[in-house]
């Protein structure tokens, strides 16, 4: 049973802004971590500022444990962290408030479940000015968007209403009006890992892909549009046989079980209303020009 | 031949912990697969009537915890609890109406989940402490190198069908077999804590939701194909992990009942018998539900 979505009414989306701390990286009492192998392993780059990696680098070959490329936000009251993670959405800008940075501006690259992160693009050289419980503003919109002709059954989510007309989607893409996407891949949904039963909103889903060949086949990069098979993510995401969401990828890969690199979900619906067109090698998703991050 | 052990150099330790009550909050409303709100018990507290070898699925809950739902007040106690009590382990009820009654661990959900028969835990509520004596972790077989144990009681792998076969495969009976496809929520996390939500296992819903799980019965043991849980919980193909279904009926998308995971590693190591009774309640709960 699949229900029938109608239409619902043309509402004016409005903008907030947010505050965001820049995040400290938080390890336990152990520095370890164990990676699928049963290896132990000090996990880098998994939240906090990361320097040098930027949409377009490949997500696999780092030594590094979800990495994204730029800088997480978070905050100190964790209900205001939920909600700065719901409602930030890819696209937005955001800009820094205090610090050495400060009057820098940037863009929402992605976000991170569990208790909540939103991913911040910078230009390098104001990357490597901030510090970490710097304050950055985020002007949060994009919830709630319904793209005049989108059709009913595919939902719209994480997405700035500017970024929709810049990524490869095409709303009235094919012979039977299918909505069309450019993606690295399409992957099954068994390979769908931490995210599963989490809300869409505020959480990324990780995919645990094998790891590339040695001529780097099968790799992705910062910023692909990728394609899971039947997966539902209207609301919390879960399998829906029949069902395609599209997401982008919004950090690297993790050598913890059921983790791997994490897409943020932008759009979902039935496999003959979405349907992913999959480019190993020309596909072009999210890339530093589209959000003037260069 | 019964697999041999090293059960006799396990300790015991004796971990004491409270049925935890259950949680909500003012806004109160989760969401289904369709976005339709629900507020549902089945969490925390004591749930009364449902336990081994019943139905998992069919009711009207959300997040079926069977018995009593136990948690530690101190947080690092608690995840000692959480991680070192193992399914099988005996729970004695140290206080309150019920002092003195027994159960038997069935399984994690981010609780310790105990099954009392239901003239006990009809006098059982949160807050009532209990004492469990852990034992099981560090549990292996020494002619299986390549299969991991956990949270699983020695007495309870004891007393499991199956075995060392002739030809070196480890022979587990199983009630169900469980495809990569319905692995929801707890992916990704420790294999010694909360469980596995399978999808596909709700009751009523659609052909497009189904995996064919609506049979689940609780103290089930399963087989996740490609799943590997030696080190937490992954997709692996070539690999397989046997759980028994410790939790059932969800309306939250992504999540169903689910099992806690007692043996992991390649498929190849495992020879599986298909078997209804393959039950936690044939072979440890006698009389549990009486």
């Amino acid at each position: 049973m699949t229900s029938e979505t109608t239409a619902p009414p043309a509402l004016r989306l409005v903008a907030v802004n947010l505050l965001g701390m820049v995040e400290h990286p938080a390890l336990g009492g152990s520095p370890y971590r164990v990676d699928r192998d049963g290896r132990s392993y000090v996990p880098t780059g998994d939240g906090g500022i990361v320097l040098g990696l930027e949409l377009g680098d490949p997500v696999f070959g780092l030594v590094a444990d979800h990495a994204a490329p730029g800088a997480c936000l978070v905050h100190p009251d964790p209900a205001a962290r939920h909600a700065l993670a719901s409602y930030a959405c890819i696209g937005n800008q955001v800009r820094v408030r205090t610090g050495q940075a400060a009057g820098a501006s940037g863009v929402v690259l992605g976000k991170r479940g569990e208790e909540g992160r939103v991913i911040v693009g910078l230009a390098q050289a104001d990357l490597a000015g901030l510090r970490p419980a710097d304050e950055i503003a985020v002007r949060a919109c994009g919830q709630g968007l319904r793209p005049a002709g989108l059709r009913p059954d595919v939902a719209v989510m994480n997405l700035d209403p500017g970024l929709l007309a810049l990524l490869p989607v095409d709303l009235d893409g094919g012979a039977d009006a299918a909505v069309t996407v450019g993606v690295r891949l399409t992957a099954p949904s068994r390979l769908a890992g931490n995210g599963i039963g989490r809300p869409a909103v505020s959480w990324d889903l990780d995919l645990q892909l094998p790891t590339p060949g040695a001529d780097g086949a099968g790799d992705l990069v910062m910023g692909d549009l990728v394609a899971v098979d039947d997966i539902d993510a209207r609301y919390n995401m879960g399998y829906r046989r029949g069902w395609v969401t599209v997401g982008v990828i919004v950090h690297g890969a993790s050598p913890l079980p059921g983790h791997g690199p994490g897409i943020t979900p932008i759009l979902t619906g039935p496999a003959g209303a979405l349907r992913p067109v999959p480019d190993a090698t020309g596909h072009v998703g999210l890339t530093a020009a589209m959000v003037q991050l260069q | 031949m019964k697999a041999a052990t090293n059960a006799g150099r396990l300790v015991r330790q004796v971990l004491s912990g409270e049925v935890w009550p259950a949680l909500a909050d003012r806004h109160g409303y989760r969401v289904g697969p369709d976005g339709q709100p629900f507020l549902l018990p089945g969490m925390g507290g004591v749930t009364l009537g449902v336990h081994c070898a019943d139905p998992a699925t069919g009711y009207a809950s959300d997040h079926l915890e069977p018995g009593a739902s136990i948690r530690h007040r101190d947080p690092a106690a608690n995840m000692a609890l959480q991680f070192l009590t193992c399914v099988g382990n005996q729970v004695r009820v140290a206080g309150g109406p019920a002092a003195g009654a027994l159960g038997h661990v069935i399984g994690q959900h981010a609780y310790v989940l105990v099954d009392f028969a239901e003239t006990a835990a009809a006098n059982l509520t949160s807050g009532d402490p209990v004492s469990v004596v852990a034992c099981g972790q560090g549990l292996a077989l020494d002619d299986h190198p390549a299969i991991t144990v956990k949270n699983c009681a020695p007495d309870l792998l004891a007393r499991m069908p199956g075995g060392t076969r002739p030809d070196g495969r480890l022979e587990v009976h199983v009630a169900a077999r469980v495809p990569a496809e319905a692995i929801g929520a707890g992916s990704g996390m420790a294999s010694e804590y909360a469980n596995t939500d399978l999808m596909g296992a709700y009751q009523g819903l659609g052909e497009d939701l189904s995996l064919g799980l609506e049979g689940l019965r609780i103290g089930d043991v399963v087989a996740l194909d490609d799943a590997d849980h030696r080190y937490g919980r992954g997709y692996r193909p070539g690999y397989l992990t046997i759980g028994v279904i410790s939790t059932g009926q969800c309306m939250l998308f992504g999540h169903g009942p689910g099992p806690s995971t007692l043996l992991s590693g390649p498929s190849d190591a495992f020879w599986l018998v298909d078997d209804p009774d393959a039950n936690l309640a044939s072979w440890l709960h006698a009389g549990a539900s009486a």
